[in-house]
């Protein structure tokens, strides 16, 4: 296609000075990627930064540097050099995100006063994400954290799991703890079919109890909470079945991961 | 040897107060006269200024080198701001925009005083503009400095759009020559 038009209005756009439908237009073929105006409004930028720098310089009135310098001062303590915590690292990562977005979005919106709508519901699409992100970022930490206070504790066991009938590929590991539960992390356990959910088992001298039920991922990898028996009676064998997805009270489907006994 | 504007930028994206200072000290002095050139008041143009700076340093961390130099980075956020000031002023006053020679007269926050001196001012701002001819010239002002879109601009001047068009890309062209050139 002819590209001639557009560089008719990426002269006027650098300038300000492009509206209506030629706006929305030419934004759209920036947004496709165009390298040609890119650079072109890149160069144009450059020759109006040195059309700036061809005036006299003037020194602004020195209260605004100082307003600048105390703004800074009392409002950027997340940014004065000291490593954050590894924990708040995550969050801290995901506060940036959030922030640059809304600036960006900020900084378009205003520029772009027709399109502030659209960029609006963007950046709030982005930063409902973000969230989302971090609420489950922040679940992974609380499992994580759970599982290395439960391993510093004497009491607490690791207790294999095998593949048995349907998954003889699987395998799982329960860290338990008498008193407090546990979690139990299985492997190459194929998804659960629809309406299904695989139920976890806690068995001792009486009937199993249920633990939960929890799905696994497409790499066939899950991670469950286990809670603690009444009383801390002791666990014989940690089971798992397949069961429909809402969980049962005594098991009914096939058995695909066991401890042995 | 002066540190580099965008290595100022990649220390104040670190928090470095210290480059910050410097980076207003080099800059600052680039934009003042284009925002008070454009806003015409100097307390206006103080806030935007304020808010331009305080927007670079919040952003620092998105600054890539290779988009443009950290003063085309400046000069384009001011005007940006500067512009949005006079938009929102107009909005305000519900008036249109200012007569075609207050708007592009030059910047009103010179002392008033000396006619000579002034008139050697104007000359220099506007050497690099001077050197266009007066229809491009013109545009270009209208469109940079008083904000006018191309559509506004063909009205003010009684000229078909194409022809706003044409004018503003020559003239663009033509500036770009004349920067390259001069000193």
């Amino acid at each position: 296609m002819n590209h001639e038009p557009y560089d008719t209005l990426a002269a006027t756009y650098a300038l300000g000075a492009l509206d209506g439908e030629e706006r929305v237009q030419f934004e759209r073929h920036l947004a496709d990627g165009c390298a040609v105006c890119e650079a072109a409004l890149r160069a144009s930028a450059e020759t109006l930064a040195a059309l700036a720098r061809s005036a006299p310089p003037m020194v602004p009135p020195p209260r605004v540097k100082e307003e600048l310098l105390h703004r800074i001062a009392t409002t950027a303590p997340a940014r004065d050099g000291r490593r954050p915590r590894p924990l708040v690292w995550a969050a801290g990562t995901v506060a940036a995100v959030i922030a640059v977005a809304a600036f960006t979005g900020a900084f378009v919106a205003a520029r772009y006063e027709g399109r502030l709508g659209h960029m609006a519901r963007e950046a709030a699409a982005l930063r409902a994400r973000v969230q989302r992100d971090e609420a489950a970022l922040q679940e992974q930490i609380a499992v994580y954290r759970n599982v290395v206070d439960l391993l510093r504790d004497p009491q607490t066991q690791i207790v294999t799991l095998r593949g048995l009938g349907p998954s003889p590929g699987a395998s799982g590991r329960v860290v338990w703890h008498p008193f407090n539960g546990g979690h139990v992390f299985v492997a190459n356990l194929p998804s659960a079919p629809t309406g299904k959910a695989y139920e976890m088992w806690t068995i001792g001298d009486a009937a199993p109890q249920p633990a939960g039920v929890f799905q696994v991922d497409t790499a066939g990898r899950g991670t469950h909470r286990i809670p603690p028996v009444e009383g801390g009676k002791p666990v014989k064998v940690f089971a798992v079945t397949l069961e429909p997805e809402g969980g049962v009270p005594a098991p009914t489907g096939p058995m695909v991961l066991a401890s042995s006994k | 040897m002066a540190t580099p504007g965008a290595d100022l930028v990649k220390q104040m994206a670190t928090g470095d107060r210290e480059a910050f200072g410097r980076f207003y000290d080099r800059y600052a002095p680039v934009v003042f006269p284009l925002i008070l050139r454009i806003v015409r008041e100097r307390a206006d143009a103080s806030d935007v200024l304020q808010e331009v700076f305080w927007e670079a340093w919040r952003s620092a961390d998105a600054y890539d080198p290779a988009r443009g130099s950290p003063e085309a980075w400046m000069v384009t956020r001011a005007r940006t701001r500067a512009i949005d000031r006079i938009r929102a002023t107009r909005r305000r006053s519900e008036t249109f925009v200012a007569p075609l020679d207050e708007a592009v007269a030059a910047a009103p926050g010179e002392p008033p005083g000396d006619a000579a001196e002034r008139a050697e001012h104007r000359g220099t701002i506007r050497s690099a503009l001077d050197r266009l001819p007066d229809a491009q010239r013109e545009v270009i002002e209208l469109a940079y400095y008083a904000g006018l879109t191309q559509t506004e601009i063909a009205e003010r001047l009684k000229q078909p759009l194409g022809t706003v068009k044409t004018r503003i890309r020559l003239g663009l062209e033509r500036l770009r020559e004349v920067v390259k050139t001069s000193p």
